[in-house]
């Protein structure tokens, strides 16, 4: 039997990882939590996930890029796919920001709530390439 | 008469003459003020920039300099003192143009230690007045500020999370649900949405009101914001049985708008007309200009609103009631296309008629590029 693919879900919000969790076992993959950018970023290194889900606010709004640009220089995250989830638009009292030109890029963006199926989709079809 | 009420400040009086100096003094150091006095005009701004009176009198005539420039210097420099100038009777123009140049009040010569007092009293509450309400202006603005901040994090987080779990629950049991409980499932799922639409409308609202709503205007065609919107709501029509289409005219002269607002602002209108048009009904949208203005209208062959409705529609939380209850939206949708077409200097107008449809317009400069 095929091993399962491993998912690390990176967010701080429990109840959402939980939710998140649920779809994606059901889904069949391995899933793996972690509940701020930190011990993300620590998990990576010790699960080596075929991909990986991050929020993109955690403990600082921007905090999600951070996470994404230590995967991105590390071993274990350099090579797969990232997605990144939002709950805001980037209209609301963020607009100041401006990303900075070495902004880490991500293989996808999803927005909150996800809807199952679309989720499981896209996962499908970046493990797949 | 002793001024008891007013609070003692500082007061700087500008004048040649040495005994109005002298009666001024008097008078005002009686109230417990402190006085500071000069009979020389670029003296005086020294001492105002120094002393940072509170108030101070300027005479309008004076042979070193003119009491005019003084007015004018010190009310843009000092934006908090208040200025009161010293004048004869037969200048009372010149008193009224230097209250033009920013001084509060004047005091016509000669006057009595009480007709200072007076005016020194009422200089003092205005400024005191002015200072207490640009303090709650900015405290207003920056509590709206934190509101907005609070809602986005602590009001949408809950939100998201409470769908995310609904949608969980479908997809790990929905073999378990009887069909009853998948109907409540469905209709949990359907209000929060509905829940979640108008914290965004909300906050769209509050965004536009203390000016945070981004607003990068940029020359543009209406075409392509409405087959984008075209394109947004074209599943929903054939959900409900709807046709939707638009006539467009072809180089359609360009206005300047900001595109995510207005591409809103078509979603918002077309949304509402799917919502108040039976299944079988027809939704357009056409395009029009002249010199002046490029329209827009969207027309629907749905329930139509009775006239004397017609002008609350843009009310916040103002719903038309119709016999199905079903239709709901978040109150704020149409509150927010107002205010979108204002802040784009352009207007929307309503035509109705119950039973048969109802047309929006919006009416928009139109871009003379030069």
């Amino acid at each position: 039997m095929e091993s399962k693919k491993k998912v690390l879900l990176i967010d701080d919000d429990k109840d959402f990882l939980m939710a998140t969790k649920l779809i994606l076992e059901k889904g069949g993959y391995e899933v793996f939590l972690a509940e701020d950018g930190k011990s993300g970023v620590e998990m990576s290194k010790s699960v080596s996930p075929d991909i990986a889900i991050i929020d993109m606010m955690m403990e600082t709004w921007s905090e999600g890029f951070n996470v994404v640009s230590k995967l991105r220089t590390s071993d274990s995250g350099k090579q797969i796919p990232l997605i990144m989830l939002s709950a805001v638009d980037l209209q609301g009292p963020y607009q100041s920001f401006e990303p900075p030109d070495d902004l880490p890029s991500v293989d996808l963006v999803l927005h909150k709530p996800i809807k199952a199926d679309e989720l499981l989709n896209h996962l499908g079809r970046l493990l797949r390439m | 008469m002793e001024d008891r009420d007013s609070v003692p400040a500082r007061i700087l009086i500008i004048d040649d003459e040495a005994s109005i100096l002298d009666g001024c003094r008097q008078s005002l150091e009686k109230s417990g003020h402190t006085v500071i006095t000069t009979s020389e005009g670029p003296e005086g701004i020294r001492l105002a920039r120094e002393k940072r009176p509170e108030l101070a009198f300027v005479d309008l005539k004076m042979p070193s300099c003119s009491g005019m420039d003084i007015i004018e210097l010190l009310s843009r420099d000092l934006p908090d003192i208040v200025l009161i100038v010293i004048t004869g009777y037969a200048s009372i123009v010149s008193a009224v143009e230097a209250m033009k140049k920013g001084a509060y009040d004047y005091l016509p010569k000669p006057f009595t230690p009480d007709q200072i007092r007076a005016v020194t009293k009422r200089g003092l509450e205005h400024r005191s007045l002015k200072i207490e309400a640009d303090r709650l202006r900015e405290e207003k603005e920056r509590m709206e500020k934190n509101f907005i901040t609070f809602v986005s994090h602590e009001m949408r987080s809950p939100l998201v999370t409470i769908q995310q779990y609904i949608e969980t629950l479908k997809v790990i049991a929905s073999d378990c649900f009887t069909d009853e409980s998948k109907e409540i499932i469905d209709r949990c799922e359907k209000r929060l949405q509905n829940l979640h639409e108008l914290v965004e409308h909300w906050l769209d609202l509050a965004r536009i009101e203390n000016g945070t709503f981004s607003e990068a205007k940029v020359p543009l065609s209406l075409s392509s914001i409405i087959e984008r919107s075209i394109e947004e709501l074209t599943p929903l029509c054939l959900k409900r049985e709807l046709t939707l289409e638009a006539h467009l005219k072809n180089s359609l002269p360009k206005i300047m708008g900001d595109q995510e607002s207005l591409l809103r602002v078509f979603t918002n209108i077309i949304g509402n007309a799917t919502k108040y048009t039976p299944a079988g009904g027809k939704i357009c949208v056409d395009t029009e200009y002249d010199d002046f203005y490029i329209y827009a209208s969207i027309t629907d062959t749905g329930t139509g609103i009775p006239q004397d409705k017609i002008p609350f529609i843009f009310e916040p939380f103002f719903r038309v009631k119709g016999k199905d209850e079903r239709q709901k939206g978040s109150g704020l949708g149409l509150t927010f296309v107002k205010k979108i077409m204002d802040a784009h200097d352009g207007k929307i107008e309503v035509c109705s008629q119950v039973g048969v449809g109802t047309t929006f317009t919006l009416k928009f400069p139109r871009l003379y590029e030069l």
